[in-house]
């Protein structure tokens, strides 16, 4: 399933300063060990080494938060638009 | 030196003074390297004490960048009670994973605006967070 992959700030360093290419995987979970393939080093920028999300990184698949989907299990189709975002967050 | 329209520093003294009791964010865009508008962004945390951005409008707002040609300029929040000065939260979110300062910062060349509402007229000050989450003040210039 080729879909678009967006990612912003620092994550682009992991995958060659880009901020859009293509990837595919039937699931975002597949998504993410295809990309991990071809830049590795990327999965750690995403998921503790159990492959748990961190907390702070935002996934969504045509504008929708994964979180309310299935999460990595969520299913992809050709043409999907994934974007990964790391949050902008602070505190008094 | 930041500098930065006095009509965008009244957006976001007027974004902090209307989100009260909570902080308030959002991001500066700037258009040749000149910042011209600050754009309010919601804070999901909608806490006094913490702000976390609103995934999907930074989203839009990165795709607007994308598309316009804009850059973002300064990354804006409000402290109700306390200093116009990074607090070691905010130093500790401006790296990622969340608080690797040895790493480079998320965002090298934009500036942390920080608003203060402990003052009135409310201070405005902008600063680096760099590597090692040192705090740069940069002084900000004001320009019509």
């Amino acid at each position: 399933m080729p879909v678009k992959v967006l990612v912003t700030s620092v994550i682009q360093k992991v995958v060659d300063n880009q901020r859009a290419f293509t990837s595919e995987g039937r699931t975002i979970g597949e998504l993410i060990s295809n990309i991990d393939s071809r830049y590795p080093g990327f999965r750690e920028q995403l998921a503790d080494e159990q492959g748990v999300l961190h907390r702070f990184v935002n996934i969504y698949l045509n504008d929708e938060d994964i979180r309310y989907l299935k999460g990595a299990d969520t299913e992809l189709t050709d043409g999907d638009e994934v974007s990964i975002l790391p949050a902008l967050a602070g505190g008094a | 030196m930041p500098r930065i329209p006095s009509s965008v520093i009244e957006a976001m003294v007027s974004h902090a003074h209307q989100d009260l009791p909570n902080e308030a964010c959002g991001m500066v865009h700037a258009r040749d390297g000149v910042a011209f508008e600050a754009i309010r962004v919601k804070n999901d945390a909608a806490s006094p004490f913490r702000y976390e951005m609103n995934p999907l409008q930074m989203l839009k707002l990165d795709r607007r960048r994308e598309d316009e040609g804009e850059s973002l300029f300064a990354i804006y929040h409000s402290h109700v009670a306390s200093e116009a000065y990074p607090s070691p939260t905010d130093v500790r979110m401006a790296f990622w994973p969340p608080g690797e300062i040895d790493n480079e910062p998320m965002f090298p060349e934009t500036y942390y605006v920080l608003v203060s509402l402990k003052y009135d007229p409310p201070a405005v000050r902008a600063f680096h967070i760099r590597m090692g989450g040192v705090i740069e003040e940069e002084p900000i210039e004001v320009v019509d």
